[in-house]
């Protein structure tokens, strides 16, 4: 019996039952682990795994995660176990500390079994950047295809069946379209909603705690876990917390679901627009109000290239401390300056260098305002035009995807302006703070492709209502990508 | 409209302590020419330079202050293990005042 391919859920009730014991999966999952061929982990935790699974407390059996195998990013801090961020960087550099999302879910009876690849410094889309090289998707046997990123490695992990839930970050929509392209559930909660601490900083005002898991429940059981302030991290919220699995079973009757329309014409993929389509139509008949609106398409076109400046920016000062003084690999030289520059030279990519200098050139003196003080005053009217939408919605709905997963040939992070709209708006969900799902909505070409519905913040039960609903019409749930597919 | 020359990208990247080949170099100047284009267009936006600059999704009001509890700071050792060069408990690094 096989129970990684299994829910959260029906893993708990088999502990519960006795059929299997938290040993058991994790033995399960650290086999599944070394025999993954997608390049998902960076370090499977197999020694540190055992040792934790060996001492849970059995009076704790009663939490949904207790004994339950999780992967996490590997740019999230873990005590005593190495974390690169997938950046030659940081090789050997071990944290002496654990993110606040780590002691979370290990308090909850989780276990860490892998850490997981990623674009480098999760700076990328594409989950081929970091430097162990490309991460494929699950679904697709012959390897030519992305699963996306940057969250790559925590993508296909869930795809691949060899655990049931795993933790990414999302600054632009690092965890809800690998999603898409990998058939999973991808939530990215509120900013603020989830603590930060340990997670290392790409874009601080973009930056956001996410998840995959394999259906809408499962991703309200993580929620649970994992929402709550944090006195650690100064931008976590004091907002109560809910039991964001209480509303899930909510009708959509009444519910009112914006579809932006600029958004689904750009889109020429017919197995996406006719999927979508049909989800409409079958959430109108279950009593939803679903309409189209409209954006300004020049607002629309300017998320990407806003995002890039903003999270360009931000990145070059939280990734300053990436020097080879402190921690990390360490080239020489004369002075500590030649030191820095060698080893930042050595240490980084070329496509991490290249975003590093869009960030510092936007903050010269004589560019900031016209760049990156325009890219701040833009975002303003990005969100506020999103926001405007939410006075009369209560959610967004969009394909989060204008494809199914793109081949890996060819697929280069250029600041190309194809897909400029329908491949990347979600990042407007990172810029407004709003809660934000992926879930599967169809296949193409045996591909996984998803919808992505937007709430207004803090409204993650009502988001996952919604998202609960879609799922049912759709049918789409516990999708494991399997062997010989 | 701004013309960005391989020098200042040059200087941008020593400023921020790292080099590329000149190649990238190149490859950086072309990428710049769509994302000035892309922030032009930008501009054109109607209200986008009277638009109060957004710095975060949303305010955060944070009046809270840790208790004044002593605790004891991390475990040196474990913290200079992390570290390429030690000596005596400290990090070295190549004399700085000569």
């Amino acid at each position: 019996m096989k129970y990684m391919n299994l829910s959260i859920k029906e893993i708990h009730n088999a502990i519960i039952k006795g059929e299997v014991t938290p040993i058991e999966l994790v033995k399960e999952a650290i086999e599944s682990c070394k025999k993954d061929d997608n390049n998902s982990f960076e370090y499977i935790c197999e020694k540190e795994a055992f040792e934790k699974v060996s001492h849970l407390d059995p009076s704790k059996k009663d939490s949904l995660l207790y004994g339950v195998p999780v992967v996490i990013k590997d740019n999230y801090s873990t005590k005593d176990i190495p974390t690169t961020g997938s950046s030659n960087i940081l090789n050997g550099y071990v944290p002496i500390f654990s993110s606040e999302v780590v002691l979370r879910l290990e308090k909850a009876g989780a276990i860490v079994v892998a850490k997981a690849t990623m674009d480098e410094l999760a700076m990328g889309g594409t989950g081929t950047t970091g430097h162990l090289g490309t991460t494929y998707n699950p679904w697709d046997k012959s390897k030519t295809h992305l699963i996306g990123g940057s969250s790559a490695g925590s993508a296909s992990s869930v795809a691949a069946g060899i655990v049931p839930f795993s933790i990414g970050s999302d600054t632009g929509d690092s965890v809800r379209k690998p999603a898409s392209y990998g058939g999973l559930v991808g939530f990215k909660p509120s900013w603020g909603r989830i603590s930060r601490f340990g997670l290392f900083p790409f874009a601080t005002s973009l930056d956001h705690v996410a998840y995959f898991t394999r259906n809408v429940e499962d991703s309200a059981i993580v929620l649970n876990v994992l929402a709550g302030r944090d006195d650690k991290d100064f931008s976590s919220s004091f907002k109560p917390v809910e039991d964001y699995t209480a509303r899930l079973n909510e009708s959509v009757k009444g519910k009112k679901i914006a579809v932006i329309k600029e958004i689904v014409e750009s889109i020429s993929n017919v197995s996406i627009k006719q999927a979508f389509n049909k989800n409409i139509t079958a959430l109108i008949n279950q009593g939803a109000i679903v309409e189209g609106v409209s954006i300004d398409i020049k607002l629309l076109k300017a998320i990407y290239p806003t995002y890039i400046l903003i999270s360009c920016a931000e990145s070059t000062s939280n990734n300053a401390n990436l020097d080879g003084v402190n921690f990390g690999p360490r080239e020489p030289g004369e002075s500590f300056e030649e030191i820095m520059t060698n080893t930042r030279t050595k240490g980084f990519s070329r496509l991490i260098k290249r975003r590093f200098v869009i960030g510092g050139y936007s903050l010269l003196r004589e560019n900031q305002e016209e760049l990156f003080l325009r890219a701040q005053k833009c975002r303003r009217l990005i969100v506020n035009a999103f926001n405007k939408i939410f006075e009369k919605y209560d959610a967004i709905y969009c394909p989060a995807s204008p494809t199914s997963a793109p081949l890996i040939r060819g697929s280069s992070d250029t600041l190309s302006d194809e897909y400029l709209i329908a491949d990347n708006f979600m990042a407007f969900a990172n810029m407004g703070g709003f809660p934000s799902i992926t879930v599967p909505l169809g296949f193409d070409d045996n591909l996984p492709f998803g919808g992505n519905l937007t709430g207004k913040p803090f409204d993650e039960s009502g988001v996952l209502a919604i998202a609960k609903t879609i799922e049912n019409l759709t049918g789409l749930k516990d999708l494991v990508a399997k062997e010989g597919e | 409209m701004k013309t960005v020359t391989k020098d200042v990208l040059k200087s941008t990247a020593n400023k921020l302590m790292f080099d590329m080949s000149d190649e990238q170099y190149d490859q950086l100047v072309e990428e710049f020419d769509i994302l000035i284009k892309q922030m032009n267009l930008i501009g054109e936006i109607e209200g986008v330079d009277t638009a109060e600059p957004m710095t975060f999704p949303f305010d955060v009001t944070n009046d809270y202050l840790r208790d004044d509890v002593a605790t004891l700071p991390e475990n040196k050792d474990e913290v200079l293990r992390n570290a390429a060069d030690v000596v005596d408990g400290q990090i070295r690094l190549p004399k700085v005042v000569k």
